[in-house]
Parts: structure tokens; C-alpha cells; sequence
């Protein structure tokens, strides 16, 4: 399945997966299979991330929102706009994930814009040894572990062992940079290859054809290499070797068949076996040109799996940006990562040391290492114990610094730096002292996870229409949506359920780490889009002005309730010192200070909630020495209710005669 | 300081037991004046109750105000209650003073409750208001003034007392006869009436409304004023 639905947070973005890193966003997005519009994905939101393509729909997030896993795409390509046709990038998926029963539409090729320009990494790749990626389920998951320094680096998805030769480029060692050899790499794959089950279900989804009335073509693909999978001993034209290539019909080159022109001599590869009935589907116009997918909304999901190429239309722009990170993306391919082990490291801390700067001075081959080892002397006692402290730093020192110094090296790193980073909060958190100094260093050691996924302007594309920084605010407003939702953190819990905008300000800069801060200017905005947006939490203003943040659920209403309920046990509960008046008539009275530990508020927000409450009538208030207490209202027991203000009894007064005159 | 002592005769009204106070008397925000409109007029309309009860109760008829916002108020609290009204205009002590939830208001509260009782015609500062009190004297200026300090606490109107009066002279039948003043309030014949122990000052604002009505004549000095009814 080539486009999946996917899972949205609480504020309408996809949830990433773990390691997942968030590289763009832009709005006003259609999706196409083939040069048909997908209905009802019309116009929603792009994400592109590290690893997936997400889509999510405007009109309908929860259901027809989509993802595509760019593991799963082969190509992409790019073509401008042109007049009233909006700029469109194509994602075409591997050929496993292809249908062998849908042939290829000519439209579809005569609309890929086969320019020089859009030829990435991948094909190139590609073209350099022919291979299909048939096996890349198991060659994706081997690993092959660098001589020098250890590390596993993933074999490459295209390398296939059958057809690998000396000439076949390969990837150099992801920490240290240094190629392995052919046979090292072959060995890995083959045994990878081995160790697994044979038919492993991955191997035996039906693997594509292109329908050629063109006879005697099975019998070339079987000569040209050996099948790495199992076949059904089917007809060749339905169940055809995975291996299969695409003869030219003017050069006999033997294509990879998810080729739309000859490799040599540029020939077209079209089907001329097109059925009937796509061409003549009715279509239905929109305000975009191109034409709809006629089927039913249930027709959609079953539609899924037959999908060929995916064009993305952005008709607000930012197609040239989400082109360039996605070529990115692609070219770092960090899905691989993930199952990635870590660098295998000593214990000891000057053999880590020594490991680090293996790292560091990976290019020039064999370590220096090996001489910090045997200077390591034992020294016992306190100076073992600073000695050991200091060689740790050192070696910290050493990681990062390695880290930082090349981009390949810090790819490989991440892992480590992350971990180092969350130690660090750690040891900050320990060395706090009192309750918010631990709390707040635990929202640090969780941002680092957090730095990966917000939202900043450059993510952001330029929305054509509705004005520059509109796409950055609202996605700004997802994102903290999601930050004061998200369970595992309770920012909003924490706080009783209410905070006060500035105390967010702060925690979500504070996560934020230090970089990409959001000014307040910009925040202010992003909340005020709450509302519009739909999102579950709200933005409310104090009489005072105050502006607090509370989940939408909460109203004036319960807030009350919270309070009286909380008044009324104060009247079964004797006071902790002697009170002269009677407390199981009156109860006591509560400062803003106990309202805040009580529901867990901030001293400010307790004090607007109060002051609510007062406004309402529920409460009322004594100014006396020890400060402001609040108490339930039993001074206003029904007397002040047919009482109304004079001054707005005056003015509902002169304007009923106003009316009455026809004044107004 | 108003007054020449009234002498301490043990007044007849229901003034022996302990004055009962509202439940609100012991509520401690009932003494912090309240933000919220509404909830403040709610106060306002409890604590006028509650001053016109509690001087009715002791027959205070002219209530000092800041008098009473000292610490020692000369009363003795409540405990016969019949000495209450000896020194000129009761004092407020315990009235704007709670001791024993140790909670008072500020003379400012007071002058409001004193406000808002006039707008209801239910007092009037002494010496602020000549002898009619209601226009010129307004709220604004009770402050330094004449009499901003002590005000006539109409638990009942000079009106009712008029009638009171004037109900008892019918009863008795001395329409026609003279009586002095000090007879009214002080005399043997009197003794039993609502009217017997009132203040002399408040008993000629009383008489002043039936001269007006042409029900009464006043004649006679300063000290010995005779009132002859028709």
C-alpha cells in the first residue's frame, strides 16, 4: 500500500514516528494518482518529514488524511507550473508496492516532465547497475559492520548481491567514512539473505509486470539473472520473474521496468494495452484544471493499493522548497537509521575515549587510540576517582566535538549526542534544588526530543495567498496545541488544567531549547488561532486582561463548581488553628495562595479565577491584615438578585426611549 | 456631647435582653466592603438592617460615628442594655466592631451605611441638615462638616413619631391642653409609650411635623417649650 492513512495528534498534525524529523509544511495542496484528482484530497496541508510524505486534508483531517513512506518512493519528479496548471511534484513508488494489474496510463508518462534536471541520487543508483530493488525488504533491514571503526551501517536498499560487481559504488562506513570492500558487503547481504526464511511474505506480494503483448520476453528475463525469490509457476504474464526487465523495442535494452524511457536510446516504453474503460471516465471540473478519480468515497481506501504515481499540486506555491528538502530527505535516507544499532563501545573510559577519537581521526584509518590506552595509568583513591571524572569529560568533550565536526559524523552520532544531552538535563535536574528546579529540568530533558519536531519559520512555506507568516502562525498553533495536550509531558495538567500565556511562553521557549525562539509577538497570534482553528484548547481573557490557557472543556461554569465544592468541605473540616467565628456555618476563607496549591494553579491564575468568581457572585471577599481572603457569598443570599445596577438601569432607560422616539 | 444627659432612667422598651445579632454580625467579609456590585448592595441593604435593629434595640436615636470606631467604645456590651442611650447618641462600638471575630469597619464603611440609610430617609447627620435635612446637606458633604460625625438614626421617621404622638394625645384626650416637652418624653404619663425617653431634639423635629400640619403649636424658651395640641 502506497499511500496509508495515518494517525493525527489531538491538533491535527500526523504524529511522527520516534526519530522522525519534520522538514517542511505548506498549504493548499491537492493530490493527483496519475493526472486524475484524488477527490476529497483536494486542499489540505503537506508535511514532508525525514521519513514520510503526510497529507492532511482540510475539510476532513481525520478521514482523509494520507501519508506516503518515502522508503517506499522510487522517484520523484518535478514540474513546473504553467499558467493555470499549478506546479506538481510526482512521487512514483517502488516497484514492489506497484500493482501488476494496473498497466501504465500514456497520459501519465507524456505528463512526467522527464528533465535532466529532476534526476536524483536514487537513479542514477539506479541506473548504474540495473537492479531492481526487488529485494530491498531484506537487503533494507542488513547490516554490515565497518572494519575500522565497528560501526553497522545499513547495506545500501539498492545493492543487490546477485548483480554487484567491483564497478557497483558503494556507500563509505557512515561513522568513519571509510568504503568496505565488495566481498565484506556481499557477505553481509548474503548472510542476511540466508538468515531469512525464504518466504518470507515480503518476497511473495505479487511483483509487477508491465503487459506487454511482446512475446518471448519471459524467457529473457529468466537468462538475465537469477531470481531471488521463490515464483508461483504461473504464467509468465501475471506472476513474471522479479527480476524482470523491459526490452526496448528499438535497441533491445533490457530496461528496470519501472523505466518510462529506454536508458540507451530514449525511446518511449508505453503499454498500448491501455483498457477502455480509463480513458473513458467521466470527469468533473473544479476551479484547478485536471481532471477528477471518479469513485465513490468507499472506493477510496480499495483505491490505495492500485496507486502509481502521487503528484503533489501547490497551488499556494512552495514547490520549489518541498522539492529541495525532499531531494534532501531522500538522499539521506534516515529511515535507515532506525534500526541501526549503536556504535559498540568499551567500558572502559580510556578505551572510549580512544574509541572517540577513532571518530575523530576516522578519515586517516587506523585509530591513534591505542597510545591513550597504554598511557592510562591506575591511580587509586580520590585522584582515581578525578581521574576517571575527568577522562569521562574528556571523552564527552570528544563526542561532541567529533559530532559537530562533520554532518556524516553527526548523522551517525545522533544517537549518542541525544543521550549526552539527556544526561546533562539529568545531571542538572539533580544538582536543582526544590520542586520547580526538577520540573523545569525534566521539560529540558525532554526537549530534546522535542527539537526535532517544531515547527519554524523556514519549515514553513510562503502561502501564496493568505498573506507570509499565516501557514507559520497556524502551524505554530498545532504545535503548541500539541505541546499543552500532549499526555506524556501534562504541560497543561501540570498546571491545573489553566496557565497563564506567559508561563507557556516561557516552558515552550524553555523546550524549545534554547534555539528557534518564538517571539511573543508571534505566539500571541499563533493563540489567538486556537479558536478559528478548531484546536482543543482555548485562549481566555481575565477581566484583568490576564490571558490564560486552559483546555476547552473547562468553563467559567466548572471552575465554579471546583471552588464551591472545595468551600463546602472546609465546612466538615475544623481549620488547623482556633477561629472565632463559627466555621461549620461560614467555612473559611481562602487566599489565592491556597486556591493555587489546592488545584495545582500558578498564584496569578488563582487569583483571576477567584476574582471570576467573585464577579459572578459566588464569592465574596475580606480585606483584613493577614491579606485577601475569599469566602463563599453569604452576604448576597438572594437579596442582591432583583437589584440591578443604576447606572445601566439608566441606560437601558434612555435607550428604550430612544427607541420608543425612533431615535434608533 | 450633643445632648445634656437624658438621666439614666431604665427605659421601659424590650431593651433588656442581649441584642441578637445577624448571622452575617459574625461573617468576616461582611466587614470588608465588597467589589462586586451586586454583592455590595446585598451588604449595604444587610448592614442598614442591622444598624436600624440594633439602635432600635437599645433606643439609640442619634449614633456617633467615630465613637464608636475607637478600640474602647464606654458601653457595656450589651449586658443589661439599659444604659444604652445615656451618652449623648449611643455609641457604635459594638456595632461596627466585632471583638469576637475581631473584624470592625472604617468610618468611610459607616458613613456609607449612613448614606444609604438616607436615601431611604432613615437618617440624617446631626447638624449637617438643619432641621428638614434633605436638600442642601447631600452625601457629599458629611464629611468634616458640621455633624458628619453624628448622625439621627430614624428607626422610626419623625413622621411616625409624630403619629405616635399624636395617636396617644387622641387616647388620652388632651387635645387642647399644653404640655411641655419634658413632660412628653420624661413625664409619668408617658411612661409605657414608645415616645417616653426621646431624644428632645428628635421629639421637636416630631412636633414640627404636626405645627406643619397645623396639629400642634409650639410656644415658649430654649429650655421650658410647650406644645399645645388641636
Amino acid at each position: 500500500m502506497f499511500l496509508k492513512q495515518i494517525d493525527l495528534t489531538t491538533a491535527l498534525r500526523p504524529s511522527y514516528l520516534p526519530d522522525e524529523d519534520l522538514l517542511f509544511v505548506q498549504d493548499n495542496v491537492g493530490l493527483y494518482e496519475g493526472k486524475y484528482k484524488l477527490p476529497n484530497h483536494q486542499i489540505g496541508q503537506v508535511y514532508l518529514t525525514s521519513h514520510r510524505v503526510c497529507y492532511v486534508d482540510k475539510a476532513d483531517p481525520r478521514k482523509n488524511s494520507l501519508a506516503i513512506d518515502l522508503k517506499d518512493v522510487e522517484r520523484y519528479d518535478y514540474s513546473a507550473g504553467f499558467i493555470k496548471t499549478s506546479a506538481k511534484i510526482s512521487l512514483v513508488p517502488k516497484a514492489t508496492k506497484r500493482s501488476s494489474l494496473q498497466p501504465w496510463a500514456p497520459g501519465l508518462a507524456s505528463n512526467h516532465s522527464r528533465s535532466a534536471t529532476s534526476s536524483p541520487v536514487q537513479r542514477t543508483a539506479d541506473g548504474a547497475h540495473r537492479s531492481p530493488p526487488v529485494n530491498q525488504p531484506s537487503a533494507g533491514t542488513a547490516t554490515w559492520v565497518c572494519t575500522i571503526c565497528s560501526f553497522s551501517n545499513p547495506v545500501p536498499s539498492n545493492f543487490d548481491p546477485s548483480t554487484a560487481s567491483a564497478h557497483t559504488p558503494l556507500p563509505p562506513c557512515l561513522a568513519c567514512g571509510i568504503k568496505p570492500t565488495l566481498t565484506h558487503v556481499l557477505k553481509a547481504a548474503i548472510s542476511n539473505a540466508t538468515s531469512r526464511s525464504p518466504g518470507g511474505p515480503a518476497l511473495l506480494t505479487p511483483l509487477p509486470v508491465r503487459p506487454r503483448p511482446v512475446s518471448g520476453i519471459a524467457g529473457q528475463q529468466q537468462s538475465h539473472g537469477p531470481p531471488t525469490s521463490p515464483r508461483t509457476p504461473d504464467a509468465p504474464q501475471q506472476t513474471p520473474d522479479p527480476d524482470a526487465s523491459f526490452q526496448c523495442p528499438r535497441c533491445t535494452f533490457l530496461n528496470h521496468p519501472s523505466l518510462m524511457s529506454c536508458e540507451i536510446c530514449g525511446a518511449p516504453l508505453i503499454s498500448h494495452d491501455l483498457p477502455a474503460d480509463l480513458a473513458h471516465q467521466p470527469r468533473s471540473e473544479t476551479e484547478s484544471p485536471g481532471p477528477f478519480l471518479q469513485s465513490s468515497p468507499s472506493a477510496v481506501p480499495q483505491g490505495l493499493d492500485n496507486f502509481e504515481t502521487v503528484k503533489l499540486s501547490f497551488r499556494g506555491g512552495g514547490d520549489k522548497i518541498f522539492y529541495e528538502r525532499l531531494k534532501r530527505s531522500m538522499t539521506q535516507r534516515k529511515w535507515l537509521l532506525q534500526g541501526a544499532p549503536p556504535i559498540p563501545r568499551s567500558a572502559r573510559p580510556g578505551d572510549a575515549a580512544s574509541s572517540g577519537l577513532g571518530i575523530v581521526g576516522g578519515s586517516g584509518g587506523d585509530s591513534s587510540g591505542g597510545a591513550a590506552s597504554e598511557q592510562r595509568v591506575k591511580i587509586a583513591g580520590i585522584a582515581g576517582l578525578e581521574h576517571r571524572g575527568q577522562a569521562m569529560r574528556k571523552n564527552n568533550e570528544l563526542v561532541i566535538g567529533s559530532a559537530f565536526e562533520d554532518l556524516e559524523a553527526l548523522m551517525a552520532s545522533a544517537k549518542q549526542i541525544v543521550e549526552l544531552a539527556e544526561k546533562f538535563a539529568r545531571q542538572v535536574k539533580s544538582g536543582g534544588n526544590g520542586g520547580e528546579g526538577v520540573e523545569n529540568a525534566l521539560l529540558l530533558a525532554e526537549s530534546a526530543s522535542q527539537l526535532g519536531l517544531i515547527t519554524t519559520k523556514d519549515i514553513v512555506g510562503t502561502s501564496g495567498s493568505g498573506g507570509g507568516d499565516s501557514l507559520y502562525l497556524s502551524e505554530l498553533a498545532r504545535n503548541l496545541a500539541e505541546f499543552l495536550t500532549d499526555d506524556g509531558r501534562g504541560v497543561l495538567r501540570r498546571a491545573g488544567g489553566i496557565m497563564s500565556l506567559v508561563d507557556l511562553w516561557a516552558v515552550f521557549n524553555r523546550a524549545r531549547g534554547g534555539v528557534e525562539l518564538v517571539s511573543p509577538a508571534d505566539f500571541e497570534k499563533a493563540a489567538n488561532l486556537w479558536e478559528k482553528l478548531e484546536l482543543p484548547v482555548r485562549l481566555r481573557t481575565f477581566r484583568s486582561g490576564v490571558k490564560v490557557v486552559q483546555a476547552r472543556d473547562r468553563t467559567d461554569d466548572t471552575t465554579i463548581r471546583a471552588l464551591l465544592a472545595w468551600l463546602r468541605d472546609l465546612h466538615e473540616f475544623p481549620p488547623d488553628r482556633h477561629v472565632p467565628w463559627d466555621w461549620r456555618v461560614f467555612g473559611r476563607g481562602v487566599t489565592a495562595r491556597d486556591a493555587a496549591e489546592r488545584f495545582g494553579w500558578s498564584i496569578g491564575v488563582a487569583e483571576e479565577e477567584l476574582e471570576m468568581a467573585e464577579d459572578r457572585g459566588v464569592l465574596c471577599r475580606e480585606d483584613g491584615i493577614e491579606g485577601l481572603r475569599f469566602w463563599e457569598n453569604y452576604i448576597d443570599t438572594g437579596e442582591g438578585k432583583a437589584w440591578r445596577d443604576p447606572a445601566k438601569e439608566e441606560r437601558d432607560k434612555i435607550m428604550r426611549a430612544l427607541k420608543e422616539s425612533g431615535f434608533l | 456631647m450633643q445632648s445634656p444627659a437624658a438621666g439614666a432612667s431604665p427605659s421601659p422598651a424590650p431593651g433588656t435582653a442581649a441584642f441578637t445579632f445577624p448571622r452575617e454580625y459574625y461573617f468576616p467579609p461582611f466587614f470588608t466592603w465588597q467589589t462586586n456590585l451586586t454583592t455590595h448592595h446585598a451588604q449595604l441593604t444587610k448592614w442598614a438592617a442591622l444598624v436600624l435593629a440594633y439602635c432600635r434595640h437599645h433606643r439609640i436615636f442619634r449614633l456617633a460615628l467615630s465613637t464608636g470606631m475607637s478600640a474602647s467604645a464606654p458601653m457595656t456590651a450589651g449586658g443589661g442594655g439599659d444604659s444604652s442611650h445615656a451618652d449623648g447618641g449611643g455609641g457604635a462600638g459594638e456595632l461596627f466592631h466585632n471583638r469576637q471575630i475581631g473584624r470592625r469597619i472604617g468610618l468611610a464603611d459607616a458613613r456609607e451605611v449612613v448614606d444609604f440609610l438616607r436615601k431611604d430617609g432613615r437618617a440624617e447627620y446631626v447638624g449637617g441638615a438643619g432641621d428638614d435635612g434633605e436638600g442642601f446637606g447631600g452625601g457629599n458633604s458629611s464629611g468634616v462638616g458640621g455633624g458628619g460625625d453624628v448622625a439621627w438614626i430614624y428607626w422610626r421617621t419623625p413622621e411616625e413619631w409624630a403619629a405616635l404622638v399624636e395617636a396617644w394625645v387622641d387616647e388620652t384626650g388632651q387635645k387642647g391642653s399644653v404640655l411641655t416637652l419634658y413632660e412628653l418624653t420624661e413625664g409619668d404619663a408617658t411612661r409605657g409609650t414608645e415616645f417616653h425617653g426621646l431624644d428632645p431634639e428628635l421629639l421637636q423635629k416630631a412636633l414640627h411635623v404636626l405645627v406643619k400640619r397645623a396639629k400642634a403649636q409650639i410656644f415658649g424658651h430654649e429650655d421650658s417649650q410647650g406644645v399645645k395640641f388641636f
